[in-house]
């Protein structure tokens, strides 16, 4: 694999209130290759949209960047000035969001929005901008332009929204898409199509693809590689087979069995994860997930567990990870 | 048995609101009267010069031999000092009335409106820098402040409008302040930032459209209001001067003969009453039909 589209090392957030800081982010590293789709998986609260925010430079006004790097084709982003940021979003990099609905301002008809789109980053003659919004339009599966276009954002369905806003997002023909859970407002059958609809564009169009979800299941049908996100830190990180056959992290094998299909073959009760993630990573000694552990030895609550390779390119934080045996 | 309907308004906010409008006023008899008479002042306003009786009186030519009289067929509303028809004056004061009303208002949208979105949009210190400035426009009663710019700036009815401006804005900063701090949470301006679209831009296509609802509830019911000020300011001297047919200045001639020609100050008086009222009516009903899940 050549060069990363996207590299992000170390990446520590913080969040500064008046009741004192909190850590959002704590050292994440991940990498987004060169047409790969990366899944981003972890519970609520866990950094993942915190991660794809700090990309875009996009983070609330409370957060700050404490250390750390992301580089977008080599490109170090972190320190930019407002205007060069501007120029890389919608253009380089590209966003969904979670809820199509409410990612569309309903006051203008799609039309508008997509053409306002296009023109702040590309100065086209109008028909070809009109060109180039009808063809991602029929990309994304929406043929009849016309009325969408034409459309006020309530007058289409969750899935055709979402398959607009998508279209929009790869407008400007961006190298890397960020998907903040695309699918989670939409039901299971709309899923499925999304879901497909993405796998197709990048294959079609090379893009990369930085999946954010929390759904495993939707993970394993879309991205090459898996990040676990656990608390702010990387638990851990490898292709998706791998993950799902060897997972290394008790975080991830909790993860793995708490999914409903994997834990209803089982006739058992659906398995969860007690105890909650921890509120301020900084703040813990040891590792994160100690103390909802089913595994954990002394040492876990004493020591962080760093991400070590347990063996070609299967990443994990764990202290136990990589030694089958005592597990 | 009578089966309750859901109400398609409350689903779509915005599908037919056309339809729901007829619909209210409808059964708004009230709303109703207020729309027939912004009506007629819009039509006396635009028409008066050809509707008034005595276009020429309206306008201030005196006729001294009729002054004073009591209204009769002929002079429905009266005659004053200098013999002029009341009925004329009147209908001449409307078009002067909205006029003003009108700037004003425009001019407060203008100002306060961008300067209260930019504001809730930053927040941080432009926010606190633009807020403060209201609070010290708003520690003052609004007329009071408004007496005090034209009394710097001199007597006019341009001047008053001016002032009224001024002492209005505010108001208006406040309330699109208010909605773009709700609206800059909202996805779709997170999703406008993602796809690298500037402040300035976000403000003008997203936040301001959207704000556009109260204000235009509280824009109706401002122009009301306004005739009121304008009016007091004229009766205080401190507006439109004679000959000029205002309702505030018409009022003020005829207090002192209040109590033998009481048809002087009344029917003015009664114009600038039914003007008020009829614009808080329909702001009402604007509020009603903008904000279905509102209280009301």
């Amino acid at each position: 694999m050549s060069a990363p589209l996207l590299a992000v090392s170390d990446l520590a957030v913080r969040f500064v209130t008046r009741d004192g800081n909190t850590t959002g982010l704590d050292g994440v590293s991940l990498e987004v290759g060169q047409g790969e789709i990366v899944g981003l998986v972890g519970e609520t609260g866990c950094g993942k949209t915190l991660t794809g925010l700090s990309i875009l430079g996009l983070l609330p006004r409370s957060a700050q960047v404490a250390r750390g790097s992301i580089r977008l084709e080599g490109r170090e982003l972190l320190g930019l000035l407002d205007g060069e940021l501007r120029r890389i979003r919608g253009s380089s990099v590209g966003m969904v969001f979670q809820n199509p609905a409410s990612a569309f301002n309903p006051v203008f008809r799609l039309g508008t929005q997509m053409r306002m789109a296009l023109a702040a980053h590309e100065r086209l003659p109008k028909a070809e901008a009109e060109a180039r919004i009808r063809e991602t339009l029929a990309e994304v599966g929406l043929p009849e332009a016309d009325r969408v276009l034409r459309a006020y954002p309530h007058q289409l369905s969750g899935g055709m929204l979402q398959r607009a806003m998508i279209a929009e997002a790869l407008l400007c023909r961006p190298r890397l898409l960020i998907a903040d859970e695309p699918t989670t407002a939409l039901d299971v059958t709309i899923e499925a199509q999304i879901l497909r609809l993405i796998r197709r564009l990048q294959e079609t169009r090379g893009f990369s693809v930085l999946f954010i979800t929390h759904d495993l299941g939707v993970v394993r049908a879309v991205s090459d590689r898996v990040v676990v996100l656990y608390a702010g830190r990387v638990a851990e990180s490898a292709t998706t087979a791998t993950l799902f056959e060897e997972p290394e992290h008790p975080y991830t094998r909790g993860l793995i069995a708490a999914v409903p299909h994997a834990a209803a073959r089982r006739k058992e009760a659906l398995a969860s994860i007690p105890g909650t993630v921890p509120a301020d990573v900084g703040s813990v000694e040891g590792c994160a997930f100690a103390p909802r552990c089913p595994i954990a030895v002394d040492r876990c609550h004493l020591e962080q567990a760093l991400v070590r390779d347990v063996g070609s390119g299967h990443l994990a934080a764990c202290h136990l990870a990589g030694r089958g045996a005592i597990l | 048995m009578t089966v309750e309907v859901l109400r398609p308004a409350a689903i779509t906010p915005r599908a037919g609101l056309v339809r729901r409008f007829r619909r209210s006023v409808l059964s708004d008899p009230l709303a109703l009267t207020g729309l027939i008479v912004i009506g007629l002042l819009v039509v006396l306003a635009v028409l008066g010069p050809w509707i008034a009786p005595y276009p020429d009186q309206g306008e201030g030519q005196s006729n001294v031999p009729a002054r004073m009289l009591a209204p009769s067929l002929e002079h429905p509303f009266g005659t004053d000092g200098l013999g002029r028809d009341m009925l004329s004056r009147v209908i001449f004061g409307a078009r002067p009335a909205l006029a003003v009303s009108l700037l004003v208002v425009g001019l407060a949208i203008l100002i306060g409106v961008p300067l209260g979105a930019l504001a809730g949009y930053r927040r941080g210190r432009l926010d606190a820098v633009i807020m403060r400035i209201t609070d010290l426009f708003l520690a003052f009663p609004p007329l009071l402040l408004a007496m005090a710019i034209v009394a710097a700036l001199g007597p006019g009815l341009e001047h008053a409008a001016l002032a009224l401006a001024i002492s209005w804005w505010p108001w208006y900063a406040r309330l699109a302040r208010g909605t773009a701090l709700s609206l800059r949470e909202r996805a779709f301006v997170e999703a406008a930032r993602s796809m690298g679209v500037g402040d300035l831009a976000i403000l003008r296509r997203h936040v301001v459209p959207n704000s556009l609802a109260p204000i235009l509830v509280q824009a109706t019911i401002d122009i009301g209001t306004v005739i009121l000020a304008a009016g007091s300011l004229a009766f205080l001297g401190l507006g439109a001067s004679p000959p000029a047919p205002d309702w505030g200045l018409m009022v003020a001639d005829g207090r002192t003969f209040i109590l033998d020609q009481w048809w002087l100050s009344a029917f003015p008086g009664l114009a600038i009453f039914v003007a008020v009222l009829a614009f808080n009516l329909v702001g009402d009903l604007l509020l009603d039909l903008l904000d279905p899940r509102g209280t009301r």
